[in-house]
């Protein structure tokens, strides 16, 4: 649904362009850019299952259009579009019923995949995400966007915590990470 | 059991090799035409509720001209119930859509958070009272039901209902129990 605030962002972003043509136009380049890196955090949320990150993703760049109207270039269209992905994500939660035992088994399915010497790439990889879904909500968010290589600048930007803290976050995210995960 | 020595830059490597997705062809086409589809699919829901609407209101003044009793202060509490049930699940789905979405993820929480204290006090105190107004509406139509109708026809509608009642009780509490553990773990998050 396209609310009227969604409208009449539109209608002031369609006035910065010609026509509803040049805002599809720049919509199909913003989609096209940041489809990988939109997919790639939602596969994080969602424990790799790819079916339920495209489904994610699709509501991603709908609330992106839909709310076209509020982005500022000065902020980028990657830290926009990674604020929506990010919130979405934390909206999917009440759709999401993972238990935390769920991600248990997982990892130990896991260990035993490793103690059979299946130590293939994907089992390491899903030992990452299960590992990744052990986390909070937002210490997950945090991870997932350092992975994927944004200054912890930005990252400050999207959650709305200081640099310091984020800063201290990412430490300790990143040795629960390394204890967590079995290679 | 291999032992090997895990850093960060390990897992920092794994995360980098994943295979590329594939971008959609025309992606960005396919969401505008999807969010053109959803306006037509809401404003079509929207149709049909405002019909229903007309109509349950038009068949209570239809029923009302020729009686004024019970009858229809039953069928009025029934209808009423029902109506500001569904007005405020539609209120409520529209108040989640407005959420600010490109707020920072600390300031979506604090919307997420204060929308589902206001859900949870709607369940606890509208809902049981809309519930009672339902059962009290349905109470008062018995005693027509029972001059109306064969008793076999009627046991049928008194033991359905409280099926469906009892249904519709577990459902409502599972939604209730879904939104409290949603709202839970939003505040346990540091």
């Amino acid at each position: 649904m396209v609310s009227k605030s969604s409208k009449r962002a539109i209608k002031v972003i369609i006035s910065n362009y010609n026509n509803l043509e040049e805002l599809q136009i720049f919509f199909d380049k913003v989609y096209q850019t940041n489809y990988p890196k939109v997919i790639r955090l939602c596969m994080g949320y969602v424990n790799g299952d790819a079916a339920k990150a495209k489904d994610l993703a699709q509501e991603v760049f709908i609330k992106a259009w839909e709310n076209l109207g509020s982005f500022r270039k000065e902020s980028g269209v990657s830290t926009w579009i990674y604020r929506i992905t990010v919130n979405t994500c934390l909206l999917q939660l009440r759709n999401q019923k993972i238990k935390k035992s769920s991600n248990e088994r997982v990892l130990e399915h896991i260990t035993e995949e490793v103690e059979e010497n299946k130590t293939t790439y994907e089992v390491q990889l899903k030992s990452m995400y299960a590992c990744i879904n052990k986390l909070s909500k937002e210490n997950k968010s945090i991870i997932l966007l350092e992975l994927e290589g944004l200054p912890q600048k930005n990252i400050a930007e999207i959650t709305g915590y200081s640099h310091e803290s984020v800063r201290v976050r990412i430490h300790r995210i990143k040795n629960e990470l390394t204890k967590c995960v079995k290679l | 059991m291999r032992k090997i020595m895990i850093t960060f830059e390990n897992l920092q490597a794994e995360w980098n090799n994943q295979p590329e997705f594939n971008i959609p062809e025309e992606g960005g086409k396919i969401i505008t035409k999807k969010v053109s589809f959803l306006k037509r699919k809401q404003r079509i829901t929207n149709t049909v509720l405002g019909i229903t609407a007309i109509m349950l209101i038009g068949f209570f003044f239809y029923i009302a001209a020729y009686r004024l009793d019970t009858v229809i202060y039953g069928l009025f509490l029934m209808i009423g119930s029902l109506g500001i049930r569904v007005g405020i699940e539609v209120l409520s789905t529209r108040k989640l859509e407005r959420l600010n979405i490109v707020s920072n993820t600390k300031i979506f929480k604090e919307q997420l958070v204060a929308y589902y204290n206001k859900r949870i006090k709607t369940h606890y105190i509208v809902t049981p009272l809309v519930v009672l107004a339902y059962c009290i509406g349905f109470v008062m139509l018995l005693p027509s039901f029972k001059a109306n109708m064969s008793l076999g026809f009627y046991a049928y509608i008194v033991a359905s209902s409280i099926v469906l009642l009892i249904v519709l009780g577990l459902f409502v509490a599972k939604q209730i129990k879904n939104e409290i553990d949603m709202l839970k773990e939003l505040k346990t998050q540091q």
